[in-house]
Parts: C-alpha cells; sequence; structure tokens
C-alpha cells in the first residue's frame, strides 16, 4: 500500500527527456487518469476515471469521478478520503509514518535525485528523450511480499503510462492524459481540499 | 588484667566482622536502589498488590533503544548491533518486536475464523445507528479510491471490509513504528529510527545488574559513535533511571562523606591540637560502620543503598562519644581509665537512649527502615564498645594545656543559661522561637508525593519524552485491574469500561488503552456483533455489494465460530502476548489488567471505574505517595513510643523530677523543628520524621551528658556537647544541599533540630 503510495505520486511527476523536472513553487500539474486494475477473482477489471492535480509543497488532489466519486487529498499532514462529501477515511501522517517516508521519496524525486529510489528498487532506464522507459524492479522482500515485484513507467514529456505487476499475479494500469503545467493559482476547490488536512 | 582480655576479645569480634565483610566485596556485594524495596510489605490487599506487582516489576524489566541516524542503513546495522551485543551478554532478551508481513498474516489467519462476531468500535457505533450504508461506501472507496484495496477474495470473504478495520482498531503499542524491511523504525525530519526492544533477565533494581549493563551497553554505543558521529541513541527504562540514581546517590554519599570528614577532621585536630582524638574518633567511626555493614549483610543478605546512607549518618552520632572522652584531656585527669569513669554514664546512657529511638524503626513494617535501625543500632552499639574498651588502653594523651580560651566560650555559653539576671533574657527567647514555630505550625503542610522525593535524572527524562514522542507511545505505570469470577465476566467488565474510556480519548484526558476485550470480546459482544451484522448488513444490502464490486456473490461457507481467551492465549497463537494483560492469581477468580497509554488527567480516568465492580485504577507511583503519607505518620507514633520507652531508664537513674528537665530540650527540640522549617514554607515529608527521631536521641544524648557531669567539669561537658553538634550539623546539615528531595529534606530538619538540642541542653544540668 504505502509502495504503491509512492508510485502512484512518483508516476505523477512531470518528466522531461527522461529526466525528472523539479517542478516550481506555484506551478500546478493538472490532467486526467484511467486506472485499470485487474484482479483475480474479479470478474471484470476494476475501471476508474477521473482527474487529478498537483501542486509541489502542497499536495495532490486525486478525484475519481467513475464509477464512484472518491476524492482523495494527500499532503504533508495525512490522507484524507470521502464519497460524496462523506469522509471514508483519514490517515494522520504522524500515526502512520510511511506517508512521511513518502514525503521523503517524493521530495527527493521532485528534486531529480533517484537517490530513494535507487535503495528501494533497482531502475533501468531506456529509450530516447521523445519515448522513454524507466523499469523498477523491488529489491527488497518484504517489498514483495508486501506490494508489487515490478513497475514499468513509459512517457514523454509526462509520464504517460505505469503498470504494476504484484506477486500474486494482479496488475494495474494508471495512464495519464490531458497533462498541462499552468502557474495559475489553485482554484478556491482545490486549495480548499488541500487545506481539510492543515494542522 | 579482665580489661584487657575484653579489648582483646572485642578486637577479635571486629576483625571478624572486617573478613566477613572483605569476603562479601570479594564476592560480589549488591546493594538494591529501588525505592520500591523499601516498600511496606503488610499492605492489606495481596490480590491488587500482586497484580501490581507483576504490573510494575513487567514494566521495570523493559528497555527500549531507538538508535537514529540519517542515513537508513547506519541505523539498522547500529540497532542490530546493539540488540546482538545485548543478546549475547545474557542479560537481555530481545522482544522481537518486528511486525513483519507474516506476522499480520498470522494475526488474520488466527481471527479469520472469528470474524463474524468482530467489529472495530466505530464500526459497531455506525451499525447500532443504521448506518451501514457508510460502512459499505467505505469499503467501495477502498477499492476503488486511490489507495486500492482489491483483493478478491478477502472482499469475497468479507465484502464491507469490516475485518481490515477491526485490525486497524486494535491497540497496538509504538504505533508510530513502521516495519522497515523486517525492523520496527520511524523516519523524522530526516533521520532514521530503528527501534531495539527487550526485557532484563535480572533485577533492574540490583546495583550489579546497572553496573554489567552498563559495562556492555556503554562501550558499543560509544564505539558505534567513534564510527558515526552523527548516531544517536535514545534509551528507556527503569534500569537506566535507576542507575543514574543510584550514581547521584553514590557521588553524593562520597563527596558529602569527603566534605564532612574533611570537616571533623580540621575541628577534631583545632579543638585538640593533636592528632590522638582524631584517629581515637575515626577509629570508634571505623569499627562501627565495619561491624554495622557486615552484621547487617548478615542478617538481610543485602542492604539498600538508602538504609547505608541513612545508616552511616545515624553511627556518625558515635563521633559524640569518642568527643565525650577525649576533652576529658581538657581536665586535668592524666589517667586514661579515670577519664572513662567519668564519662561512662554518659555515654552509657546516651546510646542506651539513641539505640532505643533507632529501634523503635523495627517496628514498622518498611523494610528499609529496618535495615536502617538494625545498621545503626548495631553501629552505635559497636561505636560504644570501642569507646569504653580501647580508647583508655590506646589513649596516651598528657592533660591538654591549650583549652582554656575554648572552656571560656563554653563558660560564656552556659553563663546565659545559668545568670539569673539573664532569666527574662532566656524566657523571651525561649518565647519568640516558641512564637515563630507556632506561626510556622499554621503554615504547616505535610508531602508525600513520591514523585517529587526522587531526583529523576533530566538528561534520562529528556531522552524518554524524545523516544515516547518518535515511537508513539507515552506509556504509564497506571493501570486499571479488573477482577471477576471468570474470564467472560471480566470481558463483559472491559467492554462497559472501554465505552467510558472513548470519550476520554476524544478528550484527550487519556492518549489510548489495552485490555483483553479489545483482542478478544466477550462472548455475549461477540453474539451481538453477529446479531448487528446480521441485521445492518443482511443479505440484500450484501447482494447489492457484491453487485458494485464487480464479484460472484459467495456467501461464507464455514460455520462461524466464538473466540474465546483461552483459545487466544494458547501458547504459539500470534495473540500469545495478552498473557502480560491476563494474570490469574488462586482459583475462582481472574485478574486482568487494562494498560493506559499516556494518562493527562489521571482523576477523570480514575473515575471512569466508578460503579463497575471489580475494577480498580492504579497507580503505583500514587499508591507509594499515600503509603509514604501513611509512613509518615506512623513515624511521628515511633517518635512519641521511643519518647516514652526512653524516660524509665532515666527516671531510674535520675528520678522522675529530673528526668522531666532531662527531656525537656530534646522534647522542644523536636516539638519547634517542624514549626521553624514550615516557616520557611518546606512541606513536612516522611524524612522529616525521621530526622525528628534522630533529633530525639542526639537531643537526649546532649542532655544526658549535661546532667551527668559534675559542676567543676560542665564547660568541659558543654564544650564536647558544642564539638558533637557542629560535627552533626556538618555531616547532617550537608544533606540539605542535596539534589534528591528525601534527604534533603532529612538534612535541613537535622540543621534545625540538632542546633535546638545543643542550644538547649543546658536546661539539662544539675
Amino acid at each position: 500500500m504505502r509502495r504503491r503510495l509512492i508510485l502512484m505520486a512518483l508516476a505523477l511527476l512531470p518528466i522531461r527527456a527522461g529526466a525528472i523536472t523539479t517542478l516550481s513553487a506555484g506551478e500546478v500539474l493538472r490532467g486526467r487518469f484511467v486506472q485499470e486494475r485487474h484482479l483475480q477473482g474479479f470478474t471484470a477489471p476494476l475501471h476508474t476515471e477521473g482527474h487529478f492535480v498537483l501542486a509541489p509543497g502542497k499536495g495532490l488532489i486525486w478525484q475519481a469521478e467513475t464509477p464512484f466519486a472518491i476524492t482523495t487529498v494527500i499532503t504533508a499532514s495525512g490522507l484524507v478520503q470521502d464519497v460524496g462529501g462523506l469522509e471514508t477515511m483519514r490517515l494522520a501522517a504522524s500515526r502512520l509514518p510511511f506517508l512521511s517516508h513518502l514525503y521523503a521519496m517524493l521530495s527527493g524525486a521532485l528534486s531529480g535525485d533517484w537517490h530513494d529510489l535507487d535503495s528501494d528498487f533497482t531502475v533501468t532506464r531506456s529509450g530516447d528523450a521523445a519515448h522513454w522507459h524507466a523499469d523498477l524492479i523491488a529489491k527488497h522482500s518484504d517489498a514483495a511480499s508486501m506490494s508489487f515485484t515490478r513497475i514499468r513507467i513509459s512517457g514523454s514529456q509526462f509520464v504517460d503510462q505505469v503498470r504494476i505487476d504484484k506477486p500474486n499475479g494482479d496488475s494495474e494500469q494508471l495512464t495519464f492524459s490531458d497533462q498541462a503545467l499552468s502557474r495559475s493559482p489553485l482554484t478556491p476547490e482545490e486549495a480548499g481540499n488541500l487545506a481539510r488536512l492543515a494542522g | 588484667m579482665n580489661r584487657t582480655y575484653a579489648a582483646l576479645l572485642w578486637l577479635a569480634i571486629v576483625l571478624t566482622a572486617a573478613a566477613y565483610l572483605a569476603w562479601r566485596v570479594e564476592t560480589g556485594l549488591t546493594f538494591r536502589t529501588d525505592l520500591m524495596a523499601l516498600l511496606p510489605t503488610d499492605q492489606q490487599d495481596t490480590a491488587m498488590q500482586k497484580a501490581s506487582e507483576a504490573v510494575t516489576q513487567t514494566l521495570s524489566r523493559q528497555i527500549v533503544l531507538l538508535t537514529g541516524d540519517s542515513n537508513r542503513a547506519t541505523a539498522r546495522a547500529a540497532a542490530q548491533n546493539l540488540s546482538d551485543t545485548l543478546g549475547k551478554s545474557g542479560l537481555f532478551t530481545p522482544i522481537n518486536t518486528t511486525i513483519d508481513a507474516n506476522r499480520i498474516r498470522r494475526i488474520g489467519a488466527f481471527y479469520a475464523p472469528y470474524r463474524s462476531g468482530l467489529l472495530s468500535a466505530p464500526d459497531r457505533d455506525l451499525l447500532l445507528a443504521h448506518k451501514g450504508a457508510t460502512i459499505a461506501t467505505r469499503a467501495l472507496s477502498q477499492v476503488y479510491g486511490f489507495i486500492g484495496l482489491g483483493d478478491a477474495k478477502l472482499l469475497q470473504a468479507d465484502p464491507f471490509l469490516l475485518m481490515p478495520s477491526f485490525f486497524a482498531n486494535l491497540p497496538l503499542p509504538m504505533s508510530s513504528l513502521t516495519p522497515d524491511d523486517g525492523m520496527l523504525s520511524v523516519t523524522r525530519d530526516g533521520r532514521t529510527w530503528v527501534l531495539t526492544a527487550g526485557e532484563l533477565t535480572r533485577d533492574p533494581y540490583a546495583l550489579n545488574t546497572q553496573r554489567r549493563l552498563s559495562a556492555v551497553l556503554d562501550p558499543a554505543i560509544q564505539q558505534l559513535r567513534v564510527q558515526h558521529p552523527a548516531l544517536e541513541t535514545l534509551r528507556l527504562g527503569a534500569v537506566f533511571f535507576a542507575r543514574a540514581g543510584a550514581d547521584q546517590a553514590m557521588g553524593e554519599t562520597s563527596t558529602i562523606g569527603i566534605v564532612s570528614t574533611i570537616g571533623t577532621i580540621l575541628l577534631v585536630l583545632a579543638a585538640f591540637r593533636a592528632l590522638t582524638p582524631l584517629w581515637l574518633s575515626l577509629l570508634v567511626i571505623g569499627a562501627g560502620i565495619v561491624t554495622a555493614l557486615s552484621g547487617s549483610l548478615l542478617l538481610f543478605g543485602d542492604l539498600h543503598v538508602g538504609a547505608m546512607l541513612f545508616g552511616t549518618s545515624l553511627i556518625g552520632v558515635a563521633v559524640d562519644y569518642s568527643l565525650q572522652y577525649c576533652t576529658e584531656t581538657f581536665t586535668n585527669e592524666p589517667s586514661p581509665p579515670a577519664r572513662l569513669r567519668r564519662v561512662l554514664w554518659g555515654i552509657t546512657l546516651g546510646t542506651a537512649t539513641t539505640i532505643i529511638g533507632y529501634l523503635t524503626l523495627l517496628l514498622a513494617p518498611f523494610p528499609g527502615l529496618r535495615q536502617v535501625a538494625v545498621f545503626s543500632a548495631i553501629g552505635l552499639a559497636a561505636s560504644w564498645l570501642t569507646v569504653i574498651l580501647w580508647l583508655p588502653e590506646l589513649d596516651r594523651s598528657p592533660p591538654a594545656r591549650h583549652g582554656a580560651s575554648m572552656l571560656r566560650w563554653s563558660f560564656l555559653f552556659l553563663w546565659l543559661w545559668q545568670s539569673k539576671r539573664l532569666v527574662r533574657w532566656r524566657l523571651a527567647a525561649l518565647t519568640a522561637t516558641v512564637i515563630l514555630a507556632a506561626i510556622g505550625l499554621t503554615r504547616f503542610r505535610t508531602d508525600d508525593d513520591v514523585r517529587r522525593m526522587q531526583a529523576l535524572s533530566p538528561d534520562l527524562l529528556a531522552q524518554q519524552s524524545r523516544l515516547q514522542t518518535l515511537i508513539g507511545s507515552q506509556g504509564s505505570g497506571q493501570f486499571f485491574l479488573v477482577s471477576a469470577p471468570d474470564a467472560e465476566t471480566a470481558l463483559q467488565t472491559e467492554e462497559t469500561l472501554a465505552g467510558r474510556l472513548r470519550p476520554l480519548i476524544a478528550g484527550a484526558a487519556l492518549t489510548n488503552f489495552r485490555s483483553p476485550a479489545r483482542y478478544v470480546p466477550s462472548i455475549r459482544r461477540q453474539r451481538e456483533n453477529r446479531a448487528l451484522i446480521a441485521t445492518e448488513l443482511n443479505d440484500s444490502v450484501r447482494r447489492v455489494q457484491f453487485q458494485r464490486l464487480g464479484l460472484p456473490d459467495n456467501p461464507p461457507s464455514t460455520p462461524p465460530k466464538l473466540l474465546t481467551l483461552a483459545e487466544a492465549m494458547r501458547p504459539g497463537t500470534p495473540l500469545s502476548f495478552l498473557s502480560l494483560l491476563v494474570l490469574n492469581y488462586g482459583p475462582g477468580s481472574v485478574s486482568q489488567v487494562v494498560m493506559l497509554d499516556g494518562v493527562h488527567r489521571p482523576a477523570e480516568v480514575a473515575a471512569a471505574a466508578h460503579g463497575l465492580p471489580g475494577v480498580r485504577f492504579i497507580d503505583p507511583a500514587g499508591s507509594f505517595s499515600t503509603v509514604l503519607g501513611e509512613y509518615r505518620r506512623r513515624t511521628m507514633m515511633l517518635l512519641a513510643l521511643s519518647a516514652v520507652l526512653m524516660a524509665p531508664m532515666l527516671a531510674w537513674r535520675y528520678g522522675p523530677r529530673r528526668t522531666l528537665w532531662i527531656m525537656l530540650p530534646p522534647i522542644l527540640a523536636v516539638a519547634l523543628t517542624p514549626g521553624l522549617r514550615a516557616l520557611f514554607g518546606a512541606g513536612f515529608t516522611f524524612f522529616d520524621g525521621i530526622a525528628l527521631v534522630l533529633i530525639l536521641s542526639v537531643g537526649v544524648d546532649y542532655a544526658v551528658f549535661l546532667a551527668e557531669t559534675t559542676k567543676d567539669r560542665r564547660s568541659v561537658t558543654m564544650l564536647a556537647v558544642a564539638l558533637a553538634a557542629t560535627t552533626a550539623l556538618m555531616s547532617f546539615g550537608l544533606l540539605a544541599l542535596s539534589d534528591v528531595q528525601a534527604v534533603q529534606h532529612f538534612g535541613a530538619t537535622m540543621l534545625v533540630g540538632v542546633l535546638l538540642a545543643a542550644l538547649l541542653a543546658p536546661m539539662a544540668r544539675r
């Protein structure tokens, strides 16, 4: 669960020419996502679509639209998730330190430092600036037993696709589209969402 | 000659005592250092006492170390190194704190057959409020949300994800720590902290254990520090506090000991201008201490460091007797046996009354007090024997000629008491003192809070609070003890109690609590939960949920089972740690512990037990304070008793009327001192009480010396009393500078009391 969070956040990083560039403060990345989970025992893959907002130093808003409207907000203070205004999950970073760990990795990655990732994964990069791939294979045994064995990321200007393989054969694919960097400030609604985790 | 034989016999006894002491030191002498060992053993409620002891003992053996470094690998290697080093020492059993995936799976597998009766408290509240839909939506959001919990097998068995919710609500200690490749750690401010936890295999309060632990742990940490200068270690454990406390006590004992020894030496040298009185006094004290130590060790097996501290101070009073003897050189009496004859009655009565005073401490069922009583009684008796048997044999001093000016001062002081013209002034001074003490008494208050009596190392306290913040567990020695005829009743009681504690957690009066019922609900609660799930999340709600999940509806085929505490506690289950919370003493009743974490408002938490049968809030430090209070009162009774016991002996020698005059100075000293201390705002503690016992004894000594002396020798005797009082003030007055509150109280009261006893002593003259 924790590795997935890291990965998902990582997947949202704007990557140009195969190298991660730093989002400067005030910049906001917006885009759409399609998430498809292939799970053993389910008759069909779980299909979720929605949009996201990533504001460096502030947090991430992950909004699923179909089949359910689920809003997840992650900031340095923790994670909160709600469904149609009903809060279904709230994790304070102080209670669950993996969130702080996530932020350590996230900020490292944001500054273009793959070091934290390198200690947990074997990273292989390939392709050219226009179409690049990164292949991450988990190094630790507990990582494998807890969440996944392999992650493949491909992208061009931004991350376009992430595929996660799990040890039990399940897999998950995230496809991003309509990604755009903007310097316009967060909308009041977005700011309000991020503020829910203040303190 | 008979006297010589007696002296030689006494020499043989002292040498035997010294040999025994040397042998004990050679074979590893242990001193106890815990305050708890000073607690009375006769407290009424034995079941509670046993439970309290069991819990405190378990807690006191725990050691938690956090090793932190900015480099994760360094921190991990260091933690592993410490764990290995400690494990190899045999002093420490590492606790397997690794909550790895495997352990989580085992806990999950263990609970799975019983899941139909398990509900987390918030889920139960939701279902009771008919808000099953909220739980259904939460499950969906967990499957489809950012954090996907998409396990088909799990969802088929548990479409509402009630089990993950139950797990998430299990009270796990050290909740801030997460497993990281097999080690529990937490990252804060760029630093990775890795846990090493374990249990001491030996008594943490034995000085020997503390020494051995430091000998293993300190060099290991030092070596790691050399390799990684930025590495930090935080430690938590009663053993570290006990060690620091013992170090401080030892340090102070030696500082106070050295200063008071030097002071006494200078005083004696200055007064006598000869070495003989000095080494005779040292001999008297030395023989007393050696005999007392070996006698007490023989009787008790081991000694408490506090008993030794107080006991040694009490024996210091024996210097009075050697000074009594030695000041006789200021008279013109050249024969040592004749000098002894003159003071024999005084010092013998003084010793006898003092020993009576000390021995009354034996009547208190305080193991520490008994040690003090025996230690000081043996020591005083030995010192007395040394004075009467050895001093005349060893004394070669000619009559001293230089005493004239000291004796003039002594005479002047006595004149203040004797002059008929000064009657009014004397009365005025006494009245003023009495009025001051009376004013003080209006501000008199008692203070029994044990937490203020101990000086806990500030460095360790700081480490403790940092460590507790990092691991997310504040700990506390407080707990509820639940006694019931059977386990089911106890669990039901805990569930009622839990209902009262939850609002307190919400209100920040308490951080968390751990009760057996949170891991294993009562059978009644499991049945209720099952019925609740069946109504609120019935088949039609279930069908809809499966539809929305996109899963085929496969109702569980295994028959639901009920979990019992006995089942959960079988050895080898992942819940066997429950044995720390379930204490069973004797048939027909069970005792369970509800451990409390972070008790911020004890009164509110304690009130939660109100009206619940068999539930008691236990606060070991608090009950220790209660006990201290009780013994403060008992000491005062013993004080009165020892005064009463001394009287017949004095009356036999002096007759009732003079006995009254002899008892008056010490009794006034004892009566006025608490008032004068209170004038400065000091609370009256048990330790002030003990000091009063001592003041009575010393005061009677001084009075008896002056009662025994003849008119022509009165100045000499007064000089001896003044010298004795000065040495007493030097050793006890210095205790008033101690950082240990208990010792400080003792010292300050001694200071005031001894001064009064010496100043008032001339009232006892013939």
